[in-house]
């Protein structure tokens, strides 16, 4: 008994020693900075030498009356609703069809369509950029196909530019959410499809009776991989549009790095209790979710 | 024999709706891509007209590379992409290694205060990069770390991802197995290193693609730890290029293209045990 | 097979790591901002084709009395690169990343000496002959009448036209030469009518247009440190300027800088550019157009030729650099105007394009020639006679920020919102951001 119980602890022991690696440098480096960022989010002044705040929440009032905030933060909840739902549904769609034993090519088909992913972020923006501009490749081909008669100003009209930053993100992490989605597939069992086929139930059916609700667990993490995503969203808002039209398309991200090292202004106190509310946010988001979508227990 | 084979002419013919949809995806998916090739071999001018064919320029835009390279790393193309095989190498390794214990931990051994913490772990998760980054920086300087490998990959190496897909993933890593070997005697670490990490080897593959994508694109944060040139890295060499008072595509296209290069050989390479590893498919 | 790969795959990782191991011990030793070497400066700068040659040839011209002196160039990615690792550095108090000596665009020195003093050497024992340059270039790097910076490029404004357009409309180059806004806009339409060329161009994404037509009125976007464009009736006389000219197609207002130059310079939309004088290498990249174009100074509000600057940047000794002696004699003997400074600014200028803003510099041969791709015109040593009628106007840290409001407001006013509510909205928005 004795002797068990001393195992045991051994084992606790061993336990703990496995995390402490990970988690003292997620400590040190994540929470910690997180503290201090917290503490400068109530101070005020170059950052060299700051000074508190008076009273200390002051750069939180701040927030409600700033009114490019609250742009950047409706754009990146455009973002958010309208992008994440296109992209994961098509990620499931194209995991669905290259599940089929029966399709040809499935190999290369999904190498293809994964191979976004292996663009870095800078890399792509650049390439956007040109195949987008006014003069661009899209302009031209749409004109020799007659379907526009002048270049379209994709990057400099609000609602294109949006559009622009949608389908790149579609276009950048389509490929990355479905090799998720096709993994959680292979590990349902083939029969199930072919007893379902048996049953008369058609594609579409099973779709829905079947693989949604076996892939919960991985839609809950993909769902939540991309909200934390796109609320961080930052390279494609500066190197796409630099926020521009007059900053309708500007994330929450970008407009942080505006006020903090983008544009010479270096206000870390203010940057930081915007950065802070964006935490906050993404948290709720990500508990709703997982609250939502809890499967374990 | 002849019914089989009508039925599977029935079942493509079936699927045809499908192959066009994959086709036009394909299309999408590749073209950017295609045109990033196209264009490094092209001259600026020709790309700025719209040319979407190879052209013989490759060479020269290799060479303007080469000179863009040393010009500003004071060294050479090759140093730069060593640089950052390096950083993203280390990186990789760490992590997936750091990851893995604590992902085993958290399943293996799990109890109340576990989980416990493992929530609050992935709270880290959603701290937005922007915010911690001075403090960090000053944490990095502090430490004397500027411009070395150890300043570009410390923050990056325990992601709670990571962990999640490790502890996901480790579900399915059988414990009677775990138990036979108490029975013969090993400890706990050797079990890790002996049982558990050749077991989970495709899920180690998964970690290793993705935590090498992650941190060969990394950008914002090597750009202000690494402020000496010799330690520069590919992505900070590409925004060189297309910053300035002219750009040249041609040559920008080709420092895109040895930008990519890597993470599309690592894909291909360990593709196989990527989509096996990423949830977990124990053989 | 597949265990093969990944065992493979493995063990170079493994000898990749320890091999890394060592080489990061080894650079760790020699990282820093500075050199040990004490005849070895180093120098933080951006542009290959611009900043880079303008360095390089100064570093030849001073090695050429002081054969072991060694100049040693870090190229960063833009003028952001320098601003942000000072930033950081002053964040931190930790100033011994920078280099002995750093180049960045004007406009923040100010707020960098006040915030971060020690950061700094001021360079008021060096032996350098102030009065030698523009009195507007020099406004930004004096600080209570202590100099920071050593000029490098000169950011004069230029206005260049296509001759051969205007002529195919009726016009010369003494027609656009001191006229009004007014009439400069009755030109440009009638000039857009017969011959389809727009005459202005702007990135519009940091749009500088207002900055610069404020400053050929030798007015500011700023009093007392304070935002001064509501109820500001010279702004929105330049405002409405700007945007009559996006309406009638005569300002191309471009989404980003490379469609600015790339394509409406470039790509054959303008008869004319206005920007500083660094924009030349690009307008000299259509090649189809040499010997058609040709410089003269702005229009103003009501008539009268009108003079401004944009851009530019200058050379500062940081507080990390342990050889002042040495880095002061060399910014003296070369960009400073010392005998060195020909030769150092004819090289830049042949190399990068890159023009001095040193009156007696620009008296050498090579600034008087004509340049073949201007019709022949002498457009250097015109180039540094404007930059001495630059007008100095207050400036502010803000600079960038009010750019990207007044640009928002621009954009809103063409389509179609109100002129004074939009330029009150600016206004308030600068103030709120600067407020603490």
């Amino acid at each position: 008994m004795n002797k068990r119980r001393s195992i045991q602890a051994k084992q606790g022991r061993a336990g703990w020693m496995f995390l402490a690696p990970a988690t003292i440098l997620i400590f040190i480096m994540s929470f910690w900075p997180m503290i201090q960022a917290f503490i400068i989010s109530l101070k005020k002044g170059s950052s060299a030498n700051m000074t508190w705040q008076e009273p200390l929440y002051h750069n939180y009032e701040r927030i409600l009356q700033d009114t490019t905030f609250k742009t950047a933060m409706g754009n990146t909840f455009l973002y958010l609703l309208v992008e994440v739902p296109i992209m994961l549904i098509l990620a499931i769609l194209l995991a669905q069809i290259l599940n089929n034993r029966d399709l040809k090519f499935r190999g290369l088909f999904r190498t293809m369509v994964f191979m976004p992913c292996a663009v870095s972020l800078v890399s792509y923006a650049l390439i956007f950029k040109s195949l987008f501009a006014t003069q661009g490749l899209i302009n031209s081909a749409l004109m020799h196909l007659g379907l526009i008669s002048e270049n379209i100003n994709w990057l400099g009209t609000t609602a294109t530019a949006r559009a622009v930053i949608i389908i790149g993100l579609i276009w950048r992490w389509t490929g990355y959410n479905m090799v998720f989605y096709l993994a959680g597939l292979q590990n349902i069992e083939y029969s199930v499809y072919e007893a379902a086929k048996i049953d008369g139930a058609n594609g579409w059916k099973t779709f829905w009776s079947i693989t949604v609700p076996l892939l919960k667990p991985t839609i809950v993490m993909t769902v939540i991989m991309s909200i934390n995503g796109t609320l961080q969203l930052f390279d494609e808002s500066v190197n796409l549009t630099n926020g521009g039209p007059a900053n309708t398309t500007i994330t929450m991200s970008h407009y942080i790095w505006n006020m903090s090292l983008g544009q010479g202004v270096a206000k870390f106190g203010y940057a930081s209790a915007l950065a802070f509310v964006v935490f906050i946010m993404v948290g709720i988001l990500a508990f709703i979710n997982m609250k939502v979508g809890d499967t374990r227990d | 024999m002849t019914k089989t084979k009508k039925n599977s002419s029935a079942i493509q013919r079936r699927l045809i709706p499908s192959y066009i949809f994959l086709i036009i995806v394909c299309f999408i998916s590749v073209f950017p891509i295609y045109w990033m090739l196209t264009a490094a071999t092209n001259t600026s001018y020709d790309v700025s007209q719209g040319r979407i064919v190879f052209g013989g320029y490759a060479l020269e835009n290799f060479k303007a590379l080469l000179k863009a390279a040393s010009d500003s790393s004071k060294a050479s193309l090759a140093r730069v992409m060593w640089n950052s095989f390096l950083y993203a190498g280390l990186q990789t390794i760490i992590s997936i290694f750091i990851c893995s214990l604590a992902g085993y931990g958290f399943e293996l051994y799990h109890d109340k205060n576990k989980d416990r913490l493992f929530g609050v772990l992935l709270l880290a998760m959603m701290i937005p990069g922007v915010a911690t980054l001075i403090p960090l920086f000053t944490m990095m300087s502090r430490l004397h770390l500027l411009s070395t490998a150890a300043a570009f990959f410390l923050p990056g190496i325990a992601t709670p991802f990571m962990i999640m897909m490790f502890r996901q993933n480790s579900r399915n890593f059988p414990t009677d197995i775990m138990e036979a070997a108490r029975l013969d005697g090993l400890s706990e670490f050797a079990i890790f290193f002996r049982m558990y990490m050749p077991v989970m080897r495709s899920t180690y593959a998964a970690a290793a693609v993705i935590c090498f994508m992650n941190a060969w694109n990394a950008y914002m944060w090597p750009r202000a730890v690494m402020t000496d040139n010799r330690a520069m890295t590919m992505q900070m060499l590409v925004a060189n290029l297309s910053n300035g008072y002219t750009v040249d595509y041609g040559l920008l296209m080709m420092g895109v293209l040895f930008c990519s290069i890597p993470t599309m050989l690592i894909f291909f390479i360990l593709q196989k045990q990527f989509a096996e590893g990423i949830t977990g498919a124990v053989k | 097979m597949k265990k093969k790969v990944v065992s493979l795959l493995l063990v170079s990782l493994l000898a990749m790591s320890s091999m890394a191991a060592m080489v990061s011990a080894e650079d760790a030793v020699e990282l820093g901002g500075t050199s040990e070497d004490e005849n070895t400066l180093t120098v933080a700068a951006w542009d290959a084709n611009f900043n880079i040659p303008a360095l390089e040839a100064a570093g030849e011209a001073f090695k050429a009395v002081n054969p072991d002196f060694n100049l040693e160039i870090q190229t960063v990615s833009g003028s952001s690169d320098v601003e942000q690792a000072i930033t950081l550095a002053g964040s931190s108090g930790d100033y011994s990343q920078l280099p002995d000596i750093v180049l960045f665009q004007d406009h923040y020195i100010q707020k960098y000496v006040m915030d971060y003093p020690d950061a700094w050497q001021s360079l008021g024992d060096a032996e350098i002959n102030w009065d030698d340059f523009g009195e507007e270039k020099l406004s930004y790097s004096t600080i209570d009448g202590e100099h920071y910076g050593v000029p490098v490029d000169n950011g004069t404004a230029i206005f260049a036209y296509r001759v051969d357009v205007l002529e195919e409309a009726g016009y010369t180059l003494d027609d656009v030469t001191g006229i009004s806004w007014d009439e400069w806009l009755e030109i440009a339409r009638n000039v857009k009518d017969k011959t389809g060329y727009a005459l202005l161009s702007m990135d519009h994404s940091g749009d500088d247009l207002p900055y610069l037509f404020m400053q050929a009125e030798g007015q500011s976007q700023w009093a007392d440190g304070q935002p001064n464009i509501a109820d500001n009736e010279t702004f929105k006389r330049i405002i409405e300027v700007i945007v009559q000219g996006a309406n009638d197609g005569t300002i191309i207002l471009a989404n980003s800088w490379s469609d600015y130059t790339d394509q409406t310079i470039i790509g054959d939309q303008v008869a004319g550019v206005c920007n500083g004088n660094w924009i030349i290498p690009t307008i000299e990249q259509n090649e189809g157009a040499s010997g058609k174009w040709e410089i003269t100074t702005l229009p103003t509000l009501d008539g009268g030729e009108g003079y401004a600057a944009n851009g530019g940047s200058s050379l500062y000794i940081t507080g990390n650099c342990g050889k002042a002696d040495l880095a002061k004699e060399f910014l003296a003997y070369t960009f400073g105007g010392g005998e060195g400074a020909m030769d150092t600014y004819d090289n830049a200028l042949r190399n990068g394009g890159v023009i001095t803003c040193c009156v007696s510099a620009s008296e050498s041969d090579v600034y008087q020639e004509g340049v073949a791709f201007f019709n022949d015109q002498p457009i250097y040593t015109a180039i540094v006679e404007m930059g001495t009628h630059v007008p100095v106007i207050e400036q502010n840290d803000y600079h960038y920020r009010m750019r990207e409001y007044v640009g928002n407001a621009i954009t809103n006013i063409i389509n179609g919102a109100d002129i004074d509510s939009e330029i009150a909205n600016a206004q308030s928005q600068v103030e709120f951001e600067m407020e603490e």
